[in-house]
């Protein structure tokens, strides 16, 4: 059994018409980075600083209308370009637990299919397989037909 | 509330009464039967659901009948439905950066 079954996990995926290594170094470029990484809709990003090695931290803080200033703070599990990067993160002023993203980069053609899984969601304090939240929604959906 | 919920749901035996009880309302001792475990332990696991609000308790003279409220769970699946849309956005506003500079 893989760490991802033993916890609540959101997986999404996206292609991108560029090369692995195009997509890889944007997640570690603060410049690039601050653009995308933990920008929300509505919020500014007004700090971005990453020590991409191993064990390396970084800051993301976005200035949100609702919440005010969101600090994401984490450090690299592990870095292989240009296919495979792990980094652990939290939001300090919200929850201190800190939840696992690991992000795949394969070959796609021309491009690039990019994976992110978001772990470790609830791991702290449940242990919980997909497969069991699957049951129970489902269970649930049947019990609301 | 988020973490009772999340809690309640991830044993296995609280799960196979919210199952029973998603089926229709059922006494405590009906609930215990199908397992192999003493009722106060069954009694534990009804707690931690109800303190999950994922059950509802109601007296009926000496019985306790027990039911199942799926509220809480739109909560957590609302939650981790937000979180794989705020993904999916970042990875899209990623997309529109590569694009700028080919």
């Amino acid at each position: 059994m893989t760490d991802a079954r033993k916890t609540a996990t959101v997986r999404v995926t996206h292609r991108y018409d560029a090369s692995p290594e195009r997509v890889f170094d944007a997640w570690l470029d603060p410049a690039v980075a601050g653009r995308f990484l933990f920008a929300t809709p509505t919020g500014q990003m007004i700090r971005a600083e990453t020590d991409p090695r191993v064990g390396g931290r970084f800051t993301f803080t976005e200035r949100r209308p609702d919440m005010g200033d969101v600090e994401h703070t984490g450090s690299y599990l592990q870095i292989d370009r240009p296919r495979r990067l792990v980094f652990d993160f939290a939001v300090p002023a919200y929850e201190r637990t800190l939840t696992k993203i690991t992000v795949d980069f394969a070959p796609d053609g021309s491009g690039c299919r990019l994976t992110l899984t978001h772990e470790g969601v609830f791991e702290d304090y449940v242990k919980q397989t997909e497969h069991g939240w699957g049951m129970i929604l489902d269970g649930l959906e049947r019990a609301l037909d | 509330m988020l973490d009772h919920t999340l809690t309640a749901l991830a044993d296995p035996t609280r799960r196979a009464i919210l199952a029973r009880l998603a089926a229709g309302e059922a006494r405590v001792t009906e609930v215990a039967q199908p397992f192999a475990i003493s009722l106060n332990s069954v009694s534990k696991h009804i707690r931690m659901l109800e303190r999950a609000r994922l059950v509802t308790r109601r007296i009926e003279g000496r019985d306790h009948v027990l039911s199942f409220n799926p509220a809480p769970l739109d909560e957590a699946q609302a939650w981790i439905d937000g979180q794989r849309a705020l993904w999916a956005h970042r990875l899209a506003l990623l997309d529109d950066i590569l694009k700028e500079t080919p």
